[in-house]
Parts: structure tokens; C-alpha cells; sequence
């Protein structure tokens, strides 16, 4: 009996101390944020920044030890950002990497993330990143195109089914051709009639052109498929030749609260917009988020603050689960995981590492109908739309 | 009303706003010899302190005096200290310094004003649009385009006409000069950059209700103001004009015409116009 007990107690000793010298082995996590803040996309990557910092700093123990974070400046730059990351993982073995908001940067660091064995989670907008130039390291957490145009098309059109008229503004190149070949699609299904379509390049700021072309057409609706600057840019000057009167305008991929603050309410009055994120949604998390974002830095989270703290949390949830820094085993758990997110329930798809979230349909308010200052639009409608499993394109897990 | 003849006109709307951006520039190179790399950034300027203006006093046609005298000020004082020291150095030096200013107002106005962009309505005795034919063109466009005449007709009055013109010409050519016969060259160059530099804001203010104001618009409008002055002729006035006509046009148009490609055939105009004209369309060898 004695000899029994001796055992059991022995054997119990020797696990926890096995398990204690495991937890002593695994060293402090560090997230690295991959963020533009310098150069062009500044106003994106400080916001971006401010997310994943508050998540590392709320967070609390990560496996007995305090987590901590480091920023990387992509300066805009995907060459930059990919010498940076490059160095990162060389000279400090870093293996837990999030952001790289514009796509050219996300898909090269993506790359080179991989290669190195770490784990990525991005809030970029190319499709290829879960798509063709999937890989077993990168997760994106927003909507692709196909969600993005889905979620903002079909419910405007139910909202107003005798606009079947539509005219386009597409950036030409691949984001932009991503919309555009969906919306086609929708519009095939909804019989909506494609009435034009005016490409433009990415350095583009000078749109009056291309509005003349869409005044010129017709239309009921015009569809708005860029992106940032190039989108407020496009819109403000729709506005200023006065087809808000004339036509319903939809930006499908906005980037939320900062483009409303940016152009202001007379000029996204009674606009629909497409976004990612927005700060009045009623989810636990997101309630939570904008509490502590206005106690810590006194705002409202915009979209890059939302996307980039969830995706850190989620980075964080996930080593927590898997008990261990090894990226493999992390990845294990992120395949497959279901959250609460800001938009509400969350998954983490596992055949191409595609976070399945709501995206939103919303409409600008009229300045009079604003209750505070952030308050500029109200959610029109929103949903969860991805291609089936069997049409992906990811093959690269 | 056809839809390329309407794209002529909006390229005429569009040719005089750059004609705005470039003027100053072409001014500063032509008559002082110095390539002012700042001059974006000197714009963008202006068009955030049109915005604190128009947020404080609510009165857009203030800010429309008020911006481009504090730029023109701002400028002269920059002059006084700074630019005035490097005008006798290589053009290299003066890249150099003019580079180091702009990433300086850049970042002081991130700093002031934030990294998010802003925006300012047209005035409301402005904010309609009028029909021509079938197509809408904005009232305040309209107004830009008038304002944008006056400003060029005065400007050609004081450079033409007067005596600080001529004083200003002759010290281009031969500052010593000018000098010797009495006259205080430093004084006339330091007005000359001001006034380069207060048009760049006064384009700026002109301007925001229409390309809404960003932190980084200043290398945008730096490019835009270079291509225009090559394609006219460095320093020439009547060059900036036609230059700025010419670009606003071809912009306007291709966008119908090859939409993809409309940035683009505005550097091949700029290219066309080099290898035919090498020194720009008005400008001197």
C-alpha cells in the first residue's frame, strides 16, 4: 500500500516538474506588428498599431510570462517591410507576426513568414492571400472581395429593387479586378445591367473624368471599387458634379469610421458604404473594445484599431491554447477555431485560413440626425458571404 | 452637349487648378534659378490652413485671404533664414535643403492636424452645379476657373508690367547688376519666393474643396507642378498656363477616351514635348 502510494506520488512529482521545466523553456511571446507608420498609408498603420498594442498590453500572462509587443515600420513599402521581417526573424527569431495592412506588403511577408515556420494573421484585402498564394502561416481576417460585394449589392438591390442600372469605378489591378469580376457576377444573377465601367491606375487622385463618364451613362447606381484616398477622392468629387441627386452612390470596400471622419457628414450623407468593422455593432467583444479604446486613447476604434486588435488577441488566444510558442502546434489551434470577435461569432476556416465574419452595408446619416460626433452612419444590413469550400482556390495547406 | 467636348471643358477646369500649382514653381525657377522642392508641401500648407480658418470662423472666402498671406509670410521667413544661404550653391544643394523643408511642414502638419485627411465644403453661394446640355458641371469649378484668369492676369501685370517685374527680371539675369544701380536684390528675391510660395497656397486653398486635404499631397502636387513647367518651359509664365491647360485637357479626355491610361499620357505628353521642344514649349535655351 505504502509502495503504491510512494509511486503515485512520484509519478505525480515528476510530471508537474516535467511540466514546470516545459513552461520555463518557452520563452516570452512577442508579437510583432507589421504596420505602415510612416510614408503614404501612415493614418492606417498608427490606428493599426494602437489596436495590437492594447491587446498585448490588456492581455496578462501568456504562458507564465508577459507578453510583449514590437512595431515593424513597412514605410508603405512592401520591399522595405519584407528587409524588415526578414531581419526580424534572423536577428530575433521572431515567430508570431500581424498586419501588413496593404496587400503587396501582406503577401510577400506572408512568403517569407511561412518559410520561416511563423504564423501571420492579416487584415488585408487581396484575395490571393487565402486564394492562389495561400500558404500554411498566413490568416487574413477581413472579408474577400466576393463577401465584400455580396454583402453591399444584394441588399442595396432588395432596398431598391428598380435600380438596375449600375455603373463602375474600378482601380486596375488586382484588388480592383477582383471586385469588379464579382460584382459582375452579381449583377448576372440579379439581372442587373452592367451600364459601364471606367478603369483608372493606382497613382490616380484626379476623378472628375470618370465621373463625367458616369454621368454620361446613366445609371441608377453608381459602384464605387476602390479603395482609401483614391475612393474619398473618387467620392468627393462625384459629389461636388452632383450625382448624389442624380444616382445612388455604394462604396463597397470602405475603410470605415476614418474615410466618415475624413469626408464628413454633408458628403457621405445618404451614401451606402461596405465596411469591415463598425463601432456600434452589439457584440459583447465589440462593447468591450470601444469601452476600453475610449478609456486608453480616447476615440472611437476605427476598423484598422479593430482588425488589427482582434487579430492580435486571436494570435494570443491561440499560443495560450496551445500551451506551447512552437508555430506549428499554434496553427493546429487556429485551424478550425471559433471566437467572439467584434462582428460576433468568428471561424477560422481551415481549408485556407479565412476568418468567417459578418461584413456591413451601411448608410450615411444626415448631420442633423447624428447623435454624437462619431455617429455617421446607421447599418443598413449585414451577413457572412464566402465561396463554398469546393471553389477555393487555396491548394497550398 | 457631346461627351468629349464636356471633357474639354472639365479639362479646362482641371488645367487651370494645375496651372494654380505650377505657376509659383515656374516663377521661383525662372527668375531665382532655384528649384524649390518644397513647393507641395508649401500647398498643402495652405489648404490645412484654409481648414483651420474655415473650422474657426466658418467664413471660406477668409481663409481664402488669410491661408495665402501666412503661406507667403511663412515663405519669407524661410527666405530670410534658410533659402537665401544656398541660392550661390549647385542645384543639388538646393533639392536638398527644399527636401528637408517639406518633410518638415509634412510632419508638422501630421502632428497638428493628425494623419486622418480633412475635408471643407465649397462655400454655400457655391455649392450647386449648373447644366450644360445634358451633363452637370460644379459651380465652384466655375468659380476656380474665373478666380484662377484673375489670378494669372495679375500676376502677368506684375512681372510685365511694373517696375518690381522688370527690377525682378533684370536681377535674374544679372543680380550684381541691379544691385550696383541701387537697388536691393536680396529684398526683391526674398518677395519673389514669397509670392512664388503664396501662390502654391492660394492653390492649395482653392484646391481642398475639391481634392479634400491629405498629409502626403505634397509629392502628388510636386509632380503635377513639374510636369507642367517642363512641358511649358522652365520659368516661363505663359508656359505654366498653356502647360497647365494642356495637361488638364489630355487628363480630362483620355479619361473617356483610355481611362486606364489617362495619369499616364500626361508624363507621355511631358515626354513628347522633351524630345520635340527640349526646353519646354515657351521656355529659353
Amino acid at each position: 500500500m505504502i509502495k503504491k502510494y510512494l509511486k503515485n506520488t512520484a509519478l505525480v512529482f515528476s510530471i508537474a516538474a516535467a511540466s514546470c521545466v516545459v513552461m520555463a523553456q518557452e520563452e516570452a511571446v512577442t508579437i510583432y506588428g507589421v504596420k505602415s507608420l510612416s510614408g503614404s498609408f501612415a493614418s492606417y498603420g498608427k490606428y493599426a498599431d494602437m489596436g495590437s498594442k492594447l491587446a498585448v498590453e490588456q492581455y496578462g500572462q501568456v504562458l507564465g510570462k508577459t507578453p510583449s509587443y514590437m512595431s515593424i515600420d513597412t514605410e508603405g513599402n512592401a520591399g522595405k517591410a519584407l528587409r524588415k521581417v526578414q531581419e526580424a526573424i534572423n536577428q530575433n527569431s521572431a515567430k508570431f507576426f500581424n498586419g501588413g495592412t496593404l496587400s503587396s506588403t501582406s503577401l510577400a511577408i506572408g512568403k517569407e513568414i511561412n518559410k520561416s515556420g511563423g504564423v501571420f494573421i492579416t487584415p488585408a484585402g487581396a484575395d490571393e492571400l487565402t486564394g492562389v498564394d495561400c500558404n500554411t502561416s498566413t490568416f487574413r481576417w477581413s472579408v474577400p472581395t466576393y463577401g465584400a460585394i455580396r454583402e453591399t449589392v444584394v441588399p442595396l438591390l432588395k432596398e431598391h429593387p428598380e435600380k438596375k442600372r449600375w455603373y463602375t469605378i474600378t482601380p486596375q489591378y488586382v484588388f480592383g479586378e477582383a471586385l469588379l469580376s464579382n460584382a459582375k457576377a452579381v449583377f448576372d444573377e440579379l439581372g442587373i445591367e452592367h451600364v459601364g465601367n471606367s478603369y483608372h491606375s493606382l497613382q490616380e487622385q484626379e476623378f472628375s473624368g470618370y465621373v463625367t463618364n458616369a454621368m454620361a451613362a446613366k445609371p441608377d447606381v453608381l459602384l464605387l471599387l476602390n479603395f482609401g484616398s483614391q475612393s474619398s477622392n473618387a467620392l468627393r468629387q462625384a459629389i461636388n458634379f452632383g450625382l448624389k441627386n442624380q444616382m445612388t452612390i455604394l462604396v463597397t470596400w470602405s475603410s470605415g469610421l476614418e474615410q466618415f471622419q475624413e469626408l464628413g457628414a454633408d458628403i457621405t450623407e445618404n451614401v451606402y458604404f461596405g465596411a469591415q468593422y463598425w463601432h456600434t455593432v452589439d457584440t459583447p467583444l465589440n462593447n468591450k473594445l470601444v469601452k476600453e479604446v475610449k478609456d486608453t486613447y480616447g476615440i472611437t476604434p476605427n476598423y484598422p484599431l479593430a482588425a488589427d486588435y482582434i487579430s492580435t488577441k486571436l494570435l494570443l488566444d491561440a499560443i495560450v491554447e496551445a500551451g506551447t510558442t512552437t508555430p506549428s502546434d499554434v496553427i493546429k489551434v487556429l485551424e478550425g477555431k471559433s471566437y467572439e470577435g467584434p462582428t460576433g461569432t468568428e471561424i477560422v476556416r481551415a481549408a485556407d485560413h479565412q476568418v468567417l465574419k459578418n461584413y456591413y452595408l451601411l448608410k450615411g446619416k444626415s448631420p442633423s440626425e447624428m447623435k454624437n460626433a462619431d455617429d455617421f452612419a446607421e447599418i443598413v444590413s449585414y451577413g457572412k458571404s464566402f465561396p463554398d469550400e469546393s471553389s477555393l482556390e487555396c491548394k497550398g495547406m | 452637349m457631346n461627351l468629349y467636348l464636356f471633357q474639354v471643358v472639365n479639362g479646362i477646369g482641371l488645367g487651370m487648378i494645375y496651372f494654380l500649382i505650377s505657376v509659383g514653381l515656374s516663377i521661383i525657377f525662372g527668375l531665382l534659378n532655384f528649384v524649390n522642392f518644397a513647393h507641395g508641401a508649401f500647398y498643402l500648407l495652405g489648404a490645412y490652413l484654409s481648414y483651420t480658418a474655415v473650422s474657426i470662423t466658418g467664413n471660406y472666402w477668409l481663409a481664402l485671404i488669410i491661408a495665402p498671406l501666412c503661406i507667403a509670410f511663412f515663405a519669407w521667413v524661410c527666405e530670410r533664414t534658410l533659402i537665401k544661404r544656398v541660392y550661390h550653391l549647385p542645384h543639388m544643394y538646393q533639392i536638398l535643403v527644399t527636401l528637408g523643408v517639406a518633410l518638415i511642414i509634412q510632419e508638422l502638419c501630421i502632428s497638428i492636424w493628425g494623419p486622418i485627411g480633412k475635408s471643407i465644403s465649397p462655400p454655400d453661394s457655391l455649392k450647386g452645379v449648373i447644366a450644360i446640355g445634358e451633363f452637370y458641371y460644379p459651380q465652384y469649378r466655375l468659380f476656380v476657373i474665373a478666380f484662377a484668369a484673375v489670378v494669372a492676369l495679375l500676376v502677368w501685370y506684375l512681372l510685365d508690367k511694373t517696375k518690381f517685374g522688370a527690377l525682378v527680371r533684370a536681377g535674374s539675369e544679372d543680380a550684381e547688376t541691379v544691385s550696383l544701380l541701387g537697388t536691393h536684390t536680396h529684398r526683391l528675391f526674398s518677395i519673389t519666393f514669397a509670392l512664388g510660395v503664396g501662390l502654391a497656397g492660394l492653390a492649395g486653398v482653392l484646391a481642398a474643396p475639391i481634392k479634400g486635404i491629405h498629409p502626403f499631397v505634397g509629392p502628388e502636387v510636386l509632380g503635377i507642378a513639374f510636369v507642367v513647367v517642363v512641358i511649358g518651359g522652365m520659368g516661363s509664365f505663359t508656359g505654366a498656363l498653356v502647360g497647365g491647360l494642356l495637361v488638364g485637357i489630355v487628363q480630362s479626355v483620355m479619361s473617356t477616351l483610355w481611362p486606364q491610361g489617362a495619369s499616364l499620357m500626361i508624363y507621355a505628353a511631358m515626354a513628347l514635348v522633351i524630345l520635340v521642344r527640349p526646353y519646354g514649349l515657351f521656355g529659353r535655351a
